[in-house]
Parts: C-alpha cells; sequence; structure tokens
C-alpha cells in the first residue's frame, strides 16, 4: 500500500515537475523581473539601477497617464452599455426563434475569430473619409462622418468596431444562461397573472446575473488590453484620444527605451483592471438560487 | 399577430447577421476586384486575381515576403498548438487522475496564475527573450507559448468527469499511464481538446503585440506583424492589402468553420 502511495507521488511529481520548470522560467522569472524592473531605472543597455518608487511618483504626475485613464473610462461608457444592450438583445432573440439558429450563431460568431490586424484593416477601410459607409451616408443625407478624425467619434468608433467583433461571443454566453433558466418558474407567474415586462424583470435578469457579470468581467478585462485596434488605426490619435495603457506601455518600454517605467504602468494597469472588476462583483453579484 | 411578430424577428436577424458578415464579403469581394473599382463599384465590371499575383511575387521584390510570413505563421501556430494540447493532456491528467501530495496546491497555484494578464509579463519577457539571445527568432515567438495554464485546467476539469473505474479496468488489462491519455482520456475529452486547440491556435496566429516588440526582420515575421506594416508603408496598395487580410483570416475562419460545434460546446461549458 506504502508503495503505491510513493510510486504515485512520484508520478504525479514527475509529470508536474516540468511544468514547474517551464513555469519557472517563463512565468516565475518574468514576474519576479516585473516587480524588479517597475523599481528600476534602466535603458536595456547601461547598468540597471534602483530608483525605488521614483517610476510611480512620475507615473501619477505624467499627463498621458491620465489622459489614458480618462479614455480608457470614456471607451467603456460606449462600449460597455452598447455590447450588453446587443448581446441581451441577440440572446433574447435566439431563445425566441426554431429555424436557422445555427445560421445566426455562426453568422455573428464568426466576427469573434475575425484576425485583430485584418479587421483593423478593414475597418479603417470602411469607415475611411471615401469609404463605403461615407459614401452611403453621404447619398441618403448629404453629409460625411469623420470616424477617425473626430476625438470622441474615434472612441465610438474603436468601440463599435470592438462590439461588432464580441457580440456573438457574449450574446452565447447570456444565452446558455437564458435556456438554464427552468421553464417552470415562468409558468407559475403566469398562473400569476405576471405581465411579459414583470417576468423579464423578476426572473429572468435576477436569474442570468452569474451569466451578466461574466460578460461584465470579460467586457472589463477587455478594454484595459486593447492595443491593435488603435495603434494600427489612429496610432491613439487624435489629440492622444484613443491612447490606451497597452500602447503607452508598448511606447516606454520599446520607443522610448525606458521598460522600468512601462513595467510600474503595467502593474498599475493591472490594479485598476483588478479594481474595476473587485467593484463590479461587489455592486452586481448575487446570490442566485433556482428555487 | 404573434406570427407577424415572428415574421418581423426573423427578418431583422437575418438582417443583422448580413450586416455582420458584411466587413467580411466587402473584404472578400474587394480583393478581387481591380483596384479602380474598389471604393467606386459594390459589384466589379470583372473579377482578377491581379492583387493576390501581386501579394505573392511582386511583394517579395518589395522586401515584404508574404509567402515567407505565411509559412512562419503556418509554423509557429501548429507547433504551439501541438504542444499545448499535448502538454496540457499530460499535465492536465496528472493533475486530476493521480493522488500524490501536493496536487491540490498545485491545482490552486495554476489558477492564481490565469488571474494576471498576458500584458504585465510583456517588458520582463522581453527582458527574458533578449537575455537568452532570442530577440528576431522564431522561437521568441513560439517558447513562451508551449504551455498554458488555461489549457490544463480545462484538461483537469474535464478528466475529472470521466469514472476512475475506467482506468482503473485499462490498468487491470496491463495499460500504462501513457496508453491511458493517449488511447482513454484523450478520445474521452475529444470536444476539450478541440476547444484549447482551437483557442490556442486563433490566439497565436492572430498576435500582433508579441511578435511586433520582438521580431524586426521581416523574413521572420509572422504574418499579422507583416500585414500591419505593409500596410503602413504602402497603404495606397489597397488591393493587395485586403487580399493579405484574406489569406491573413481565412485560416481562422476555416478553424472556426471546422470546430463550430465544440465552439458552441465550449460556450456553453462556460469558461470561468
Amino acid at each position: 500500500m506504502k508503495t503505491l502511495k510513493r510510486r504515485e507521488n512520484i508520478k504525479g511529481w514527475s509529470i508536474s515537475s516540468v511544468y514547474l520548470v517551464y513555469t519557472a522560467i517563463f512565468w516565475g522569472y518574468p514576474f519576479v523581473w516585473l516587480f524588479i524592473l517597475a523599481l528600476s531605472k534602466w535603458n536595456f543597455l547601461t547598468p540597471r539601477r534602483f530608483i525605488w518608487f521614483n517610476n510611480f511618483i512620475k507615473l501619477f504626475m505624467d499627463d498621458d497617464f491620465w489622459r489614458v485613464v480618462i479614455n480608457t473610462f470614456n471607451f467603456m461608457l460606449y462600449f460597455i452599455p452598447m455590447v450588453l444592450i446587443l448581446s441581451m438583445l441577440f440572446a433574447l432573440a435566439l431563445t425566441k426563434v426554431k429555424y436557422f439558429k445555427t445560421f445566426f450563431m455562426l453568422s455573428f460568431l464568426v466576427a469573434y475569430v475575425s484576425s485583430g490586424v485584418a479587421y483593423s484593416i478593414i475597418f479603417s477601410k470602411l469607415f475611411a473619409v471615401n469609404g463605403p459607409l461615407n459614401k452611403l451616408t453621404y447619398s441618403l443625407f448629404g453629409v460625411t462622418i469623420p470616424w477617425f478624425s473626430q476625438p470622441q467619434l474615434a472612441i465610438l468608433s474603436i468601440a463599435m468596431m470592438v462590439t461588432w467583433k464580441f457580440i456573438g461571443y457574449y450574446g452565447l454566453i447570456l444565452y446558455s444562461g437564458l435556456v438554464a433558466i427552468p421553464k417552470a418558474l415562468y409558468e407559475a407567474a403566469e398562473l400569476d397573472g405576471a405581465t411579459r415586462w414583470i417576468k423579464f424583470w423578476k426572473i429572468t435578469l435576477p436569474l442570468l446575473n452569474p451569466s451578466l457579470v461574466m460578460v461584465l468581467v470579460l467586457c472589463i478585462s477587455l478594454t484595459f488590453g486593447i492595443f491593435t485596434e488603435p495603434f494600427l488605426i489612429t496610432g491613439g490619435g487624435p489629440m492622444k484620444r484613443t491612447y490606451t495603457f497597452q500602447m503607452m506601455i508598448y511606447t516606454n518600454a520599446f520607443q522610448k527605451l525606458n521598460p522600468g517605467y512601462a513595467s510600474a504602468l503595467a502593474i498599475v494597469t493591472a490594479l485598476i483592471s483588478f479594481g474595476c472588476v473587485i467593484l463590479t462583483r461587489k455592486l452586481i453579484e448575487r446570490e442566485v438560487s433556482y428555487s | 399577430m404573434k406570427k407577424f411578430w415572428m415574421i418581423v424577428l426573423y427578418i431583422v436577424l437575418f438582417g443583422a447577421s448580413l450586416l455582420w458578415i458584411y466587413p467580411y464579403i466587402w473584404m472578400f469581394m474587394s480583393s478581387f476586384k481591380p483596384s479602380a473599382e474598389i471604393f467606386t463599384k459594390f459589384w466589379p465590371s470583372h473579377f482578377t486575381g491581379e492583387h493576390y499575383k501581386f501579394i505573392l511575387s511582386a511583394a517579395e521584390a518589395m522586401q515584404r515576403p508574404f509567402v515567407r510570413a505565411l509559412l512562419n505563421s503556418i509554423f509557429i501556430s501548429f507547433t504551439v498548438t501541438f504542444a499545448v494540447v499535448f502538454s496540457s493532456a499530460f499535465i492536465g491528467y496528472a493533475l486530476s487522475k493521480i493522488n500524490f501530495r501536493g496536487q491540490k496546491a498545485l491545482f490552486n497555484f495554476i489558477i492564481f496564475q490565469m488571474l494576471f494578464p498576458g500584458f504585465m509579463f510583456i517588458v520582463p519577457l522581453y527582458v527574458l527573450i533578449r537575455a537568452l539571445g532570442l530577440v528576431n527568432t522564431l522561437s521568441a515567438i513560439i517558447l513562451p507559448g508551449l504551455m498554458s495554464a488555461w489549457g490544463i485546467f480545462m484538461f483537469a476539469q474535464s478528466y475529472k468527469s470521466v469514472p476512475n473505474e475506467y482506468i482503473e479496468a485499462a490498468k487491470m488489462d496491463g495499460a500504462s499511464d501513457i496508453w491511458v491519455i493517449l488511447r482513454l482520456m484523450i478520445p474521452l475529452s475529444r470536444s476539450t481538446a478541440s476547444i484549447v486547440g482551437m483557442f490556442t491556435f486563433i490566439g497565436i496566429w492572430d498576435n500582433f503585440m508579441w511578435p511586433l516588440i520582438v521580431i524586426s526582420d521581416y523574413n521572420k515575421m509572422p504574418l499579422s506583424v507583416l500585414l500591419a506594416s505593409f500596410n503602413r508603408e504602402y497603404g495606397i496598395y489597397v488591393g493587395p492589402i485586403l487580399a493579405g487580410s484574406v489569406i491573413q483570416t481565412l485560416p481562422m475562419v476555416l478553424i472556426f468553420l471546422i470546430f463550430r460545434k465544440y465552439f458552441l460546446q465550449g460556450i456553453s461549458m462556460s469558461l470561468k
């Protein structure tokens, strides 16, 4: 019996050790270095020296940093309501239809597997001054819309692109939440004479809470990770209004050759992102029981 | 009345579906249009393959080797996907079916790892790759992706639903652990393997920021970075850019369509 236990131990650890060694190199080492760098001044070439919390102090006095914070929340203000309402409508519509269900799912999901680089290029052409979209608005209303050169419109455009990409995915998460709600609840409510609205507010939304929280958390994490779209389409402009945390990390580390500052920024970005997620959970998450 | 609203709903959904696929249609159609008609006509006077020809041959002379980049992308994505699925299948087995001391701690560590967003590691990982002398090599893209905490977690979760009796029965017949993993566990978790494989492939194929940082040599670039650089420097060549975008998008869409069943399953499994 004892030998069997020992054999299991050896076997388990020998398989796991492969992973542990790999993780130590490609996860542990960078993890430690992230904090070393954040407390250092370095330009990749001359010797590194510790400047302790100076990077963080400098960061909080950096106008660019506050610009990015405002941009990020500005983006969320457009993106989150848009994506939530639309994916909710999509999920509700899916519960109503009998035919072509898979076709609808796939046509919305195919956006989700679009390549970041390719779709950024395509949308920049579609939304271009002389692009198909402006041709359409011009023929209908006689105006062209400066999608990427007016600051608020530029943020909205990128929010629309990201919404286009993620609705299918979020809609499906909400849809599987909707399908899991027991039919008996609705039937009982109908016997009590509940209207559609009451059913939606009193049954659907509360029971959908876990899926909604999950979508919200995904939205928040995604917002803090945006890089490709603004980098390729607007370059962070106009007037730095589409400058994101990821672009700022990239610029500081690899163009201004200041990896210490970029690491400090990465830590702060992660903390703000965690903060938003925790706050969302505290405000919105409810215990759900189907009884 | 009810029937009327049903019909309206179908019309709206079909309209929205078309609107959602439209960028793809436009990209695909335009990549076959003559240059002069890309922004002017929806239905061109004739279709042409010139942009594809341009990208696959003429771009080479402009120091933008698309074919090479395509092969780089294929090589990187297949290597990483295979490594992730294979390693996750084995390590997930240890975490769910072998009782060893510290198993629980290891499982918690993997969940702990998944809490940290990838962008935190970009700068220090670059420092590591630089220290290893791997900047400007394909290894710089491949090595950091070989194993995935998320993949291991997915496999471990899916193995938990396989009854232990199966494994014991196989072992009674003299099967080794490796046989059990390859001939029993992986076939039983086919959908998990597909989900992990698909998301890994799409993620690595489409990875842009990391290769942009570690690769500056045009001959070593994956397609995503080369396409972006071509778009920045030769923006006037709209046709070839669109053709390149089609080539960059196609594998992802094809894989998605082939594995769509598992994709829908994966989402309803809830990727918590």
